[in-house]
C-alpha cells in the first residue's frame, strides 16, 4: 500500500508550501470547492472513514448532522490535543506535513459551511504549532485561505490555539470550552456539538489523522478508499507502536492488520529474548491483550470484540519484565493526576485507586485490596461524566482480568512475581 | 446525560440507583474532613444528612487523605473557609458569578486538588454578602462572626424580613439564649430566596449591642438621667398637657410597623390635633407626594417579578447595586437568561452596569431632564424639542428612545434619587404618561432605601396625605416646614419616634439649632442617638427582632415580622410605647393591639382591604417566588398633585471642582449598620468616591486621606474610585459618623459642591 498519511515522515523540506504543492498538494481543494458541499458529505459517508481520535464514529455522518441553514454560523475544530500515553501520531502529521492536515480542513469546512476552524494543540508541541502557524501563513499568501479561496468565493480563516498540558481538552466538548477561554471541563450532553458547539453553533470536531484523510478520499475516491483494509472500518491507520520493540516508531498499515504482523513484521520483533506478555492495543485507556489475542486485526470492531478499543492505535509491548503491578498504577496515577474534578467518581475515586495500586507496589498491600479495587471500578465505571474516568477503569480492568494472580501476590508478600 | 422528556419514568431507588448514590457519597468522604464535631455546619450540612440517609455506613477509605491546608483561613472579615469539607459542587463560584455578580471566586486547580476559592486566596474586596456561605452544602464557606459560637440545634428562630432596604428580604433569625447570632435566607421563600447582602446577613448584631437603651430618661437640669416609665410618663403629660394643634408635631422612623406607624399617625392627628406629621427627615414633603403620584403607588403593588418580564427595563436615579443589593442580585439573574433590554441611568456606575445593554452617566439631578427629553421624543409632533439638556449626548437619547419604542412593555425602576431632587419626579409622570398614549404596558416599581418607607406613607404617615392616600382637610407641615417652625416659634413640641434628626436633615446645624429651640422634644429609639441626647424624654423602644407586626417592601408586599426576643431591660415594643403616649391624653385611645391596629386597617385604608398575614413564609405552590397576594391593593385617592421647583442651584464655584452626592453605602444604610459590629468591621470610617479618570487629573490616589471641602464644613476621609461613574462628581455615603454628610448641606441651597485635594 503506498502511505497516505506518513508519506513525508523524515523529509525535512516537505512542510513548505510549495514542495507540498509540487508533490500534487491542494488538488484535492481545487477539486472538492467545485463540487457541491452535499456531495462531499456522501463522498466521506461513501468512503467507511471512522473518527480515528479513539470512537469510531462515522465521519460522514457526524458532518451531516450539521444544520445546512446557511444563516446559522458553524465551526470546524481539529483535535490535535494529543495526550494519551503512547499516542504520537498526530504529531507525525503535523510537523512533517501540515499542509496536508490544513487541506482537510478547508474541505471539511467546505462541506459542512464554516467560515472559521480552530487547530486545538497541546501546548507541549511547540515545533508542530510553530510549523502550523507557518503554514496557515504560507496558505493565506497562496489563497488556499482567507477570503475567496481559490477564486471560489469561499471565505475561510483557520487559527491555532494552543493548550496548556490538560488530557481532559482532548474530550470534545472541554476542548470547546477551553477555546472558549473557560476551565476545561465537558459539557453535558446533549445538546451535542453538531447542533451547540464552539458558542453555542454548530460544530464538528476531528482527529487530525481523520481530517488528513479527506484530500486523499477527494483526490482518488471513495471507493479506493474503501477498498483498504475491513469493510466496516476501511483506510489507512497510524500505527504508534512503543515499548519492548526492536523498533518503535510510526507505522502506517491498512487498517485490519493483525497485531502480530505489526509486532513482528514492522516493528522488529521484540527487543530481548523474553517473551511478549501483554500488549495495549490502543492507548492505556484500552485494556491490555496478551500473546494468545495477537491475531486479532486491528480494527474498531474486531478489537471491541475482545473486549478492548482500537483508540488511537497506540500500541505498548510489554514482555515479562514487566510488572503489571506497575504499569496500572502508572496509568492509573496518569488518570488521577489529569481527572478535571467536575465529577466526584473520577475526582475522588481516580486518586483513590492510584493511592491502593501505588502501596501494592510499594509492598505495603493489604489482605483484600484486590476486591477493594475491583469494588471501586464498579462504583467508578459508568456514572462519570465523560469517559475519563471510565478509560482510567477500562485500563485497570484489564489488567485485573489478565493478571489478578500479580496483584494478588503483591498483596500477600509485597513482591513482584516471577 | 438524560434529558427528561415526556412519559419518562425514572427510578429513584432501583439496585443501580442506590449503590451508585452510595458510592459517590463514600467517594465524597474520601477526602473529606470529617470534623463534624468540630464543624458549624455539623446538624445541617447536606452531607451528613445524605449520608445518614443514603450510605455508606462503613468506611473503605484507610488511605492518608489529601489536605489543602492545616489551619482555616479568613477571605473576609466574615467569611472563613475550610477547603479540606469541600464537596466541589461549585456553587460558591456560580452564585458569586451568576447572581451576585462580584464574580471573585473561581476553582484553581484540578481533579482532587481543585479549590474553590479567590485569586491567590487571598483577602477578597468583594461585596461580602456571603451567599458563598448560604449556598454551601457543607462546612466550607463559614460565617466568621458567627463561628463556634453555636450548633444548629442549639439556635431558636424566627420567620422575619430584613429591616435594612426595601427589598424585603425574607429571612430567618436565629437566637442563643438572648443573643442574636445568625441571619439566614430560606431557598424558595420570599423574593430573595436563598439570597441576602452583607447588612442582612450580617448586619443585625446592634440588636445585641451593649449601648442599647434599656431604660427611659428623662432631662432633669440640663442632664439626661435613667428614670422609670411612670416619671417619663409624668413628665410627657406636665409638659405636653394643652399642646395641641399646630404647636405640635411628630415623626415616624421608615423602619416602624404599620401598625406603629398607623397608631403614630392616629396619635398626631386625633389626640394633638395636629396635622403635622411627617416619616423621614431626609426628604421635602411635597417631594414625596410628587414621586408618589409619579409612581403610581396609589395604584397597587408592582412586583418586581413582573417588572422583570418587560421587554425593558430602566434603572433610574436608583445606585441599586448599593442601596438595594438583592433587587440587583433578581436583576441579574433574571435578565441574563431573557432577551430583555437592562437600561441604567445614574451618574455613579454600579455593579449592575455589566448586566446593562445601554448606560446613561448623567449629571446629579438630571434623571428628570433625561426623562422629559425621553419623553418628548416619544410623542410624534414634538421630536427634537430637548436642546436643553446640555449635559447628556443627544445620541444616548435616541439610543434609549429606539429601545423604548420597540418595546411593547416597559418596567422603570426609580430610586431616592428621585426623592433628593423632587423636580425630577415630573419627567417620571410624563414618561409614563407618554409611553401608556404610545399603546405600551407600564410598570413603575420604586426603589427604596427603608424597610418600611412604603408602609409608612401608606399608613398616612405624611402631612399632605391619610392612610391610604386619602386627602387630608389641612395640609400639616413635613419635616422642613416643622423645623423651620420650630426656629421661629410656631411649633413648640416634638415627638420624634425612631428618627435621628440631627444625623439625617440635610442640613445638620439648621436642624440641631431649631430642635434646640423647642420647649419639649420626645425621642423613641433603640439607642442613644444625636437627636437623643438633645430630648427631654428618650423612651426605649424595641428593634425589628423585637416586636410582632408587618412590613410593606418598595413593591407594595405586606410582609410580617415576628418577634424573636422581648426588648432589653425596661425597653418597650414602640407600639406599646405609642398606645401609652396616647393613652396619656386619651384613655381610649387605641387601637390597643398590632392584631386590632391591623383589623381597623383593613376596614378603612382599601390598599390593605384583603392584607392577610397568612400567605406568609409559605413557598408557593407552583414554587415561584412571587406571591401576589401579598401586594397591596389600588388606594381610592390619588397622592395629591404638587409642582416641585427645581432646587436652588448653586452659583458655579471655580474653588469646588466636584458636585456632591449622597446616598447609602453598600455596608451600611441609615445610622443604625454604624452599630453593627460586623458592618464596621467591613467599613468603619467615612471613604469618598470619585472616578479614576478625576484622581488622575487631580492627583489625588486612591486609598490616601484627603481634604474634601465644602462651603460650611471639610471633613478628612479616604479616597476611593469607582471606574466608569461620571466626572465632576464625589460620593459621600449619609452613614459616617465621622463625617456627618449633612454638614456639607445648606438648607435650600440645592446640591453641594465640594473640593477634594490631598491631606498633607
Amino acid at each position: 500500500m503506498d502511505k497516505v498519511l506518513l508519506k513525508k515522515l523524515g523529509d525535512p523540506e516537505a512542510h513548505k508550501i510549495d514542495n507540498y504543492v509540487k508533490a500534487g498538494g491542494y488538488k484535492a481543494l481545487g477539486m472538492a470547492l467545485k463540487m457541491p458541499p452535499d456531495n462531499i458529505i456522501q463522498a466521506v459517508k461513501d468512503s467507511g472513514l471512522r473518527g480515528r481520535g479513539g470512537a469510531g464514529f462515522s465521519t460522514g455522518l457526524k458532518w451531516s448532522f450539521i444544520p445546512k441553514d446557511p444563516t446559522i454560523k458553524k465551526f470546524l475544530c481539529c483535535n490535535a490535543d494529543e495526550g494519551e500515553p503512547g499516542t504520537f501520531k498526530d504529531r507525525g502529521i503535523i510537523d512533517w506535513d501540515p499542509h496536508l492536515l490544513i487541506e482537510g480542513m478547508i474541505i471539511a469546512s467546505y462541506a459542512i459551511g464554516a467560515a472559521k476552524s480552530y487547530i486545538y494543540i497541546r501546548g507541549e508541541f511547540a515545533l508542530g504549532a510553530a510549523r502550523l502557524d507557518a503554514a496557515i501563513k504560507e496558505a493565506y499568501a497562496k489563497g488556499y485561505l482567507g477570503p475567496n479561496v481559490m477564486g471560489t468565493g469561499f471565505n475561510h480563516d483557520m487559527f491555532v490555539h494552543r493548550g496548556f498540558g490538560a488530557y481532559i481538552c482532548g474530550e470534545e466538548t472541554a476542548l470547546l470550552e477551553s477555546i472558549e477561554g473557560f476551565r476545561a471541563q465537558p459539557r453535558k450532553k446533549p445538546p451535542f456539538p453538531a447542533l451547540a458547539g464552539l458558542y453555542s453553533k454548530p460544530t464538528v470536531i476531528n482527529n487530525v489523522e481523520t481530517l488528513s484523510c479527506i484530500p486523499a478520499i477527494i483526490e482518488r475516491g471513495a471507493k479506493w478508499f474503501s477498498s483498504i483494509g475491513p469493510e466496516k472500518s476501511p483506510g489507512p491507520k497510524i500505527f504508534c507502536v512503543s515499548g519492548h520493540v526492536k523498533k518503535p516508531g510510526l507505522y502506517e498499515l491498512p487498517m485490519g492488520t493483525t497485531l502480530r504482523e505489526i509486532i513482528f513484521n514492522h516493528a522488529g520483533g521484540m527487543l530481548t529474548e523474553k517473551p511478549l506478555k501483554a500488549v495495549i492495543p490502543g492507548g492505556v485507556s484500552a485494556p491490555m491483550l496478551t500473546e494468545k489475542d495477537l491475531d486479532t486485526s486491528m480494527d474498531f470492531d474486531s478489537l471491541a470484540a475482545k473486549g478492548t478499543m482500537l483508540g488511537s492505535g497506540a500500541v505498548v509491548v510489554m514482555d515479562s519484565s514487566a510488572c503489571m503491578v506497575k504499569t496500572a498504577y502508572i496509568i492509573n496515577r496518569f488518570f488521577s493526576h489529569e481527572s478535571c474534578g467536575k465529577c466526584t467518581p473520577c475526582r475522588d475515586g481516580t486518586p483513590w485507586l492510584t493511592n491502593i495500586l501505588m502501596r501494592l507496589e510499594h509492598g505495603e498491600g493489604k489482605q483484600g485490596d484486590v476486591e477493594l479495587l475491583e469494588g471501586l471500578c464498579a462504583n467508578i465505571f459508568g456514572r462519570t461524566f465523560c469517559p475519563l474516568g471510565d478509560g482510567a477503569v477500562m485500563a485497570l480492568r484489564g489488567a485485573l482480568k489478565n493478571f489478578r494472580n500479580e496483584f494478588e501476590y503483591h498483596a500477600k508478600t509485597g513482591r513482584c512475581l516471577g | 446525560m438524560t434529558p427528561v422528556l415526556h412519559g419518562i419514568s425514572i427510578l429513584t431507588d432501583s439496585p443501580t440507583v442506590v449503590s451508585a448514590r452510595a458510592g459517590a457519597l463514600e467517594f465524597l468522604l474520601a477526602n473529606h474532613a470529617l470534623d463534624c464535631p468540630v464543624c458549624d455546619k455539623a446538624g445541617e450540612c447536606e452531607l451528613q444528612d445524605m449520608v445518614h440517609k443514603y450510605g455508606p455506613h462503613k468506611g473503605r477509605h484507610t488511605e492518608k487523605k489529601f489536605k489543602f491546608h492545616e489551619k482555616d483561613y479568613a477571605l473576609s472579615p466574615v467569611i472563613i473557609k475550610n477547603s479540606n469539607r469541600c464537596v466541589q459542587c461549585i456553587k460558591c463560584a456560580r452564585v458569586c458569578r451568576e447572581v451576585v455578580g462580584v464574580n471573585v471566586l473561581a476553582a484553581i486547580g484540578r481533579g482532587d486538588h481543585q479549590e474553590e476559592t479567590s485569586f491567590f486566596k487571598t483577602q477578597l474586596d468583594c461585596d461580602h454578602c456571603g451567599n458563598c456561605i448560604e449556598v454551601c452544602p457543607v462546612g466550607c464557606f463559614m460565617r466568621l462572626p458567627y463561628r463556634y459560637k453555636a450548633r444548629p440545634w442549639d439556635l431558636k428562630g424566627a420567620d422575619t424580613v430584613c429591616a435594612y432596604c426595601a427589598t424585603g428580604c425574607r429571612m430567618v433569625m436565629e437566637h442563643r439564649d438572648g443573643t442574636v447570632l445568625r441571619a439566614r435566607a430560606q431557598y424558595g421563600v420570599g423574593v430573595n430566596s436563598e439570597t441576602l447582602c452583607a447588612r442582612g446577613r450580617f448586619g443585625f448584631d446592634y440588636i445585641n449591642s451593649p449601648e442599647r437603651l434599656t431604660t427611659p430618661h428623662v432631662n432633669r437640669y440640663g442632664k439626661l438621667e435613667a428614670a422609670t416609665w411612670v416619671e417619663a410618663f409624668d413628665y410627657i403629660k406636665e409638659s405636653l398637657m394643652g399642646v395641641s394643634g399646630d404647636e405640635f408635631g411628630g415623626i415616624v422612623s421608615p423602619r416602624y410597623t404599620n401598625e406603629e406607624a398607623y397608631l403614630f399617625q392616629k396619635l398626631v392627628r386625633d389626640v394633638f390635633k395636629s396635622a403635622n406629621v411627617d416619616s423621614t427627615s431626609r426628604w421635602e414633603a411635597s417631594g414625596v407626594e410628587a414621586f408618589a403620584a409619579a409612581a403610581g403607588m396609589n395604584e397597587g403593588g408592582v412586583s418586581v417579578f413582573d417588572c422583570m418580564e418587560a421587554d425593558t427595563v430602566v434603572v433610574i436615579g436608583a445606585q441599586i447595586s448599593d442601596e438595594n443589593p438583592v433587587t440587583d442580585y433578581i436583576i441579574r439573574r433574571i435578565s441574563a437568561a431573557r432577551k430583555m433590554n437592562v437600561i441604567i441611568v445614574s451618574p455613579r456606575a454600579m455593579k449592575l452596569d455589566s448586566s446593562a445593554n445601554l448606560l446613561l452617566r448623567v449629571a446629579p439631578g438630571a434623571e428628570g431632564a433625561v426623562l422629559n427629553a425621553v419623553a418628548l421624543s416619544l410623542v410624534p409632533d414634538k421630536t427634537g424639542g430637548y436642546a436643553q439638556t446640555a449635559d447628556i449626548a443627544k445620541d444616548m437619547i435616541d439610543a434609549l428612545v429606539a429601545k423604548l419604542k420597540a418595546s411593547a412593555s416597559v418596567a422603570i425602576i426609580a430610586g431616592t434619587e428621585f426623592l433628593r431632587h423632587p423636580e425630577s419626579c415630573a419627567g417620571l409622570g410624563f414618561l409614563k404618561d407618554s409611553l401608556k398614549s404610545s399603546g405600551k404596558k407600564v410598570l413603575i416599581l420604586p426603589a427604596l432605601d427603608r424597610c418600611n418607607q412604603r408602609g409608612v406613607w401608606e399608613m398616612g404617615a405624611h402631612p399632605g396625605f391619610g392612610p391610604g392616600y386619602a386627602g387630608v382637610e389641612k395640609r400639616g407641615k413635613g419635616t422642613h416646614e416643622m423645623l423651620e417652625a420650630a426656629m421661629d416659634g410656631g411649633i413648640t413640641s416634638m415627638y420624634a419616634a425612631g428618627v435621628d434628626i440631627v444625623s439625617m436633615f440635610p442640613d445638620a446645624q439648621f436642624a440641631q439649632k431649631a430642635l434646640m429651640r423647642l420647649k419639649f422634644l420626645i425621642v423613641q429609639d433603640t439607642f442613644m442617638t444625636e437627636t437623643a441626647k438633645m430630648a427631654h424624654v428618650v423612651l426605649p423602644g424595641a428593634t425589628f427582632a423585637e416586636k410582632e407586626g408587618f412590613y410593606t417592601n418598595q413593591e407594595g408586599r405586606a410582609q410580617i415580622i415576628r418577634s424573636l426576643l422581648p426588648p432589653p431591660g425596661k425597653a418597650k415594643r414602640d407600639f406599646d410605647v405609642i398606645k401609652a403616649v396616647g393613652e396619656i391624653f386619651d384613655t381610649g385611645f387605641g387601637p390597643k393591639n398590632p392584631a386590632l391596629a391591623l383589623d381597623e386597617m383593613r376596614k378603612t385604608n382599601p390598599m390593605y382591604r384583603d392584607a392577610s398575614l397568612a400567605f406568609n413564609n409559605k413557598r408557593n405552590v407552583d414554587n415561584k417566588l412571587d406571591i401576589k397576594a401579598a401586594l397591596v391593593k389600588a388606594a381610592d385617592a390619588a397622592p395629591p398633585s404638587v409642582k416641585c421647583a427645581p432646587a436652588a442651584i448653586a452659583p458655579k464655584d471655580d474653588k469646588y471642582q466636584f458636585a456632591l452626592m449622597t446616598g447609602n453605602h453598600l455596608f451600611h444604610s441609615g445610622m443604625l449598620s454604624k452599630r453593627s459590629v460586623s458592618l464596621t468591621g467591613l467599613l468603619n470610617s467615612a471613604v469618598v468616591e470619585i472616578c479614576p479618570e478625576d484622581a488622575v487629573f487631580y492627583g489625588l490616589k486612591p486609598g490616601a486621606k484627603v481634604i474634601v471641602k465644602g462651603a460650611h464644613y471639610e471633613a478628612v476621609m479616604t479616597l476611593t474610585v469607582r471606574p466608569g461613574s461620571k466626572r465632576g462628581v464625589a460620593f459621600i455615603a449619609e452613614n459616617y459618623q465621622d463625617c456627618p454628610v449633612n454638614r456639607f448641606f445648606k438648607k435650600g441651597a440645592g446640591t453641594p459642591q465640594v473640593a477634594i485635594r490631598p491631606c498633607s
